[in-house]
């Protein structure tokens, strides 16, 4: 499972990173940074509820 | 889905919600006209809100809805922020100097936006969290034993000035004026701040004060950079721009009225609730720590300081089966999407273990989602551990409520504090 971030759409809202912040990371341009791109199964509940939290609606899981 | 045919001559909704008599009733008993609109079938027409400006509108659709208010919100493309957010008939340009960048829209908003956010991303409060904590200490420190005092002037008011202006590196001796303006300027319905014929002069005066702060702080850092927002906002780029002093000066108007009163409001209805709901209240303090996320996402449901914004439509399309013209104007009332029944078993009640809580108080999602939404949590989180623990006993008067169709606010709030 990968989750993948839209540029175009991110505004660096940051709930994504206080859902995982160690997988999420505003930068200083406003953008979002994702660290390590492929999760593990166990990781799918916390993914998505970024996924579904994200008030830009600019990241997705694929699968 | 049927699709409900516009009349030619559109026919204004018997539920009134552009009056002053409207706005002057207490919360839950304007939900009970908001409720009605909730469980009827597409869009309501209204009356344009009361207006201190010489302007003609024929009026709104009214969102009420959660569903509604959140697909609009997150479909910029279709629903624009940049004719202007007021739902009250204001000049665009007043807008433009009051809202700055909430007044765009994409790709515009993003650049601006993205110049901005910087300061507000969850590493960076997590930087200025300790001060945060240590100023809710010094409210809570004088708040203890202080006997008889107004809640909102002794407490609500002072964390999210300080921390703002501390921020912003606004000297000392000048937040107390820059706070005042900032409250006055959103606070014009009400008869206490200014009379009728004096808002419209007013409003400009307030801005104009708050415009200058921001453009003198922004001279300073330039040349005497320190840590501060303001520092990085005259130094941050985006795609080689850089904010003018005008537009440094909109932003100031802007920060200091949506990072002032909202996280306000929100600190004295949550501690009004809490005081009223005493069982919430032991189980949020059994865990603190734990607990206070989930808490603060209801105190933010209940209270819904930023009651709506408003969009205009920018070709004919459809909400919930509605037939919208191009043109035309949309309420979205985040204060009645926080009680929608749909989303919220028992609407009206003030539960600190909802989960999910998929309320709107920071907006319908898309790009204009509150950049603050970090900050004013950490601000709570901060404040209600101090004053949970350390106050022992707190009582209240009658809160004195403000009357506004745009922030749901409380005035005074006699309390008596051991």
């Amino acid at each position: 499972m990968r989750v993948e971030v839209d540029l175009d759409k991110c505004t660096g809202h940051g709930i994504c990173e206080s859902i995982a912040d160690d997988v999420f990371e505003v930068q200083d341009d406003g953008t979002v940074l994702i660290h390590e791109n492929e999760r593990p199964e166990a990781d799918r509940e916390r993914m998505q509820q970024a996924v579904t939290q994200c008030p830009a609606a600019a990241l997705r899981l694929v699968d | 889905m049927t699709v409900v045919s516009s009349p030619q001559v559109r026919e204004y909704s018997p539920y009134d919600l552009s009056t002053r008599r409207f706005w002057s009733q207490p919360f839950e008993v304007r939900d009970e006209t908001f409720a009605a609109l909730r469980a009827a079938d597409g869009l309501t027409w209204h009356h344009p809100l009361p207006t201190m400006f010489p302007m003609e509108e024929p009026g709104f659709w009214a969102l009420t809805r959660r569903a509604d208010i959140a697909y609009v919100s997150q479909h910029p493309e279709l629903f624009t922020s940049a004719r202007g957010i007021a739902l009250d008939p204001m000049p665009f340009e007043v807008q433009q100097i009051a809202t700055f960048f909430l007044a765009m829209d994409p790709p515009q908003h993003t650049t601006y936006r993205r110049l901005i956010s910087s300061a507000f991303t969850p590493r960076n409060v997590r930087r200025i969290e300790e001060q945060i904590q240590k100023n809710a200490v010094a409210v809570v420190d004088d708040l203890v034993g202080a006997g008889d005092v107004d809640f909102v002037a002794a407490c609500s008011a002072r964390l999210p000035m300080l921390t703002i202006t501390e921020m912003l590196g606004v000297e000392p001796s000048e937040r107390e004026a820059v706070a005042k303006a900032a409250e006055k300027l959103f606070s014009m319905s009400d008869d206490e701040y200014s009379s009728l014929e004096e808002r419209a002069q007013n409003t400009i005066n307030e801005m104009i004060l708050l415009s200058n702060t921001g453009i003198e702080l922004a001279k300073y850092r330039r040349s005497h950079p320190g840590d501060d927002l303001m520092t990085s906002i005259v130094n941050a780029e985006v795609d080689g721009h850089r904010l003018t002093d005008e537009e440094i000066g909109a932003f100031l108007i802007l920060l200091s009225s949506a990072g002032n009163d909202t996280t306000k409001q929100t600190t004295t209805h949550a501690m009004l609730a809490l005081v009223n709901n005493p069982a919430q209240r032991d189980w949020l303090m059994e865990d603190f720590e734990n607990r206070i996320g989930p808490a603060i996402e209801e105190f933010i449901r209940f209270s819904s300081p930023v009651m709506q914004f408003a969009r205009f439509a920018t070709e004919d399309t459809e909400i919930a089966g509605q037939q919208i013209k191009a043109g035309d104007k949309l309420g979205l009332f985040y204060c009645s999407a926080n009680r929608d029944e749909t989303v919220f078993d028992d609407p009206h009640a003030f539960d600190l273990q909802r989960s999910p809580n998929p309320h709107l108080g920071f907006g319908g999602g898309g790009p204009h989602f509150c950049l603050g939404n970090q900050l004013a949590k950490a601000e709570l989180r901060n404040l209600f551990r101090e004053l949970l623990t350390r106050l022992k006993t707190v009582e209240f008067g009658e809160p004195d409520l403000l009357l506004s169709n745009f922030v749901h606010g409380v005035k005074r709030l006699p309390a008596f504090i051991k």
